[in-house]
């Protein structure tokens, strides 16, 4: 495990090649995400944003570079390291991937038990802070195919938040959602990056990265390329 | 109506683990009743070995202190079952009651010899083993000649061979068979459960941790398999009993005691090892192959 330097910098690829199995998906990518920082991956379905997901949180490995995610380096990664590195991230999935064979409460247990945390009133009070984090401090009983798909993200959000991961990674976490509940999961989200935690959020509904500017990355013609803040370019992106 | 669709998860859930629960137990009952047939086979061959005796026929002139003394030696060897002594007297007195007249009355001698009847543990019937005794029984100075029926010993060595592999084989077969439906209806049941898998790995489990509570799982409902399986085992056992019982009956207590052991080690082991290779198949498989 290599520290990442600067110390504030929390995920660093440099001339990273993203592969899907065989296929080269995005190549030659440089990037440096920070602390705190509100990043948005955007571009058109099969661009590469999932694949850079996946391979930030070790689902792919990192074919081609160097990577840093959370002092972890990608490049070197074993094995038995990527539940460790995955304990320091929060994932949002677009298809929450919640247990369904178990309640919100029994989720979040879960989540804590499998990274290391065995004390009982512990695991209760951090399940109730979670919970009242994410609003859905009343929920915990319920199963998640009894929940909206606004409450089933936030439970994923929650579950998300429970480490207290330095970076959250988010995928379409809003792409099953109405605009509603887009926005108040993407408010949700923008005050978790406002805590310190660096939040990488790829998504297609441009009137959120409208609403709410901030860092823009771009996947399109097998590149990652940072893109300006203005109204037209967000119109042109998607 | 949110309790009632949670019931139905559960109760669909329940089913799933009735189901694999049923199938394994009676798969293991199966192998209960293979084991109790080759337990059976094994106590119907001993009996038809152990009834084969062969014949000391003794000198006439020897003398009673000898052969009492002859038939203890015999009856200490650990190939012996057991002896049995006819004197010059019993024999004439047997075969007068067999021919239904007093032979001694027209022969005016007895020409029957003594005998030792030598009946031999199972183990100790094939006809190499026998050819020796026989040589070794030969050289007592009291002893004129060993007798036995060559051909029937032969026969039903033979016999008893051809159904040991026959049953041998069977045996083998069913085993593979009952590994197979354990092992497909386990690895069906984990296969359901692939995307869960995934996820826990995705929110930071270790392999062990995410394995541990499907292999406590998995050995519970092997054990409970084994329980059923053993519990028609008894319910067969009594319905033979009470009515083929000259047919079938099951005496050693012992052995089914360890046939009931090995069932439910049976059922506790291949259920847990089937387990464990399942779910780290879905441990080690990339994500997008889940979905094939």
């Amino acid at each position: 495990m290599e520290e990442i330097t600067p110390l504030d910098t929390i995920i660093e690829l440099k001339s990273c090649s993203i592969m899907q199995q065989d296929h080269l998906v995005l190549s030659d990518v440089n990037l440096k995400v920070d602390k705190g920082e509100f990043v948005y991956l955007v571009g058109r379905v099969g661009s590469g944003k999932t694949s850079l997901i996946r391979t930030l949180n070790a689902q792919l490995p990192l074919a081609e570079g160097e990577g840093w995610v959370a002092g972890f380096s990608l490049h070197t990664i074993k094995k038995r390291e990527i539940p460790l590195l995955r304990r320091k991230l929060g994932i949002v999935f677009q298809d929450f991937q919640l247990l369904t064979d178990r309640s919100v409460h029994d989720n979040l247990e879960f989540a804590l038990r499998a990274t290391g945390w065995n004390n009982k009133v512990a695991v209760e009070e951090r399940i109730k802070e979670v919970l009242e984090k994410v609003g859905l401090q009343n929920k915990g009983f319920k199963m998640p195919h009894q929940l909206s798909g606004g409450e089933q993200q936030r439970v994923v959000i929650a579950r998300a938040l429970l480490n207290d991961p330095e970076i959250i990674l988010a995928d379409e976490p809003t792409g099953n959602l109405d605009p509603e509940t887009s926005e108040e999961i993407h408010i949700l989200l923008k005050n978790i990056s406002n805590t310190g935690r660096a939040v990488i959020m790829s998504t297609h509904k441009h009137s959120l990265v409208k609403k709410f500017p901030g860092r823009t990355l771009r996947c399109e013609n097998g590149k990652l390329s940072e893109t300006e803040q203005n109204d037209q370019v967000i119109e042109l992106l998607f | 109506m949110a309790k009632s669709t949670g019931g139905i998860s559960r109760y669909r859930l329940g089913s799933s683990y009735a189901t694999l629960v049923v199938s394994v137990s009676l798969v293991l009952f199966l192998l209960g009743i293979l084991g109790m047939v080759l337990i059976n086979a094994r106590q119907l061959s001993d009996y038809f070995r152990e009834s084969l005796s062969f014949t000391i026929m003794l000198k006439e002139d020897a003398r009673e202190a000898d052969i009492r003394m002859l038939q203890k030696e015999l009856d200490a060897k650990p190939y012996v079952k057991q002896t049995e002594y006819v004197s010059k007297d019993e024999a004439a007195v047997k075969l007068r009651n067999e021919l239904g007249e007093d032979f001694l009355d027209f022969l005016g001698y007895n020409p029957l010899m003594p005998t030792i009847d030598v009946y031999l543990q199972a183990r100790y019937t094939h006809p190499d083993s026998v050819i020796k005794l026989e040589k070794v029984i030969a050289d007592y100075p009291v002893v004129d000649e060993v007798y036995y029926q060559e051909s029937i010993l032969n026969l039903i060595n033979d016999n008893v061979r051809k159904i040991s592999v026959f049953l041998l084989v069977i045996s083998l077969l069913l085993f593979l068979i009952a590994l197979t439906i354990i092992n497909n209806t386990i690895r069906l049941s984990i296969y359901s459960k692939r995307f869960l898998i995934n996820t826990m790995q995705l929110i930071g489990a270790n392999r062990s941790f995410i394995r541990k509570p499907f292999l406590l799982k998995s050995l519970f409902f092997g054990f409970l398999a084994a329980l059923i399986a053993i519990g028609l085992m008894m319910g067969l056992m009594y319905l033979i009993e009470k009515e083929f019982f000259t047919l079938f009956t099951y005496e050693n207590i012992n052995l089914f005691l360890l046939l009931c052991l090995v069932l439910a080690a049976a059922g506790i082991l291949i259920n847990g090892i089937s387990t464990f290779f399942a779910v780290n198949r879905y441990l080690g498989m990339h994500e997008d192959k889940l979905y094939y």
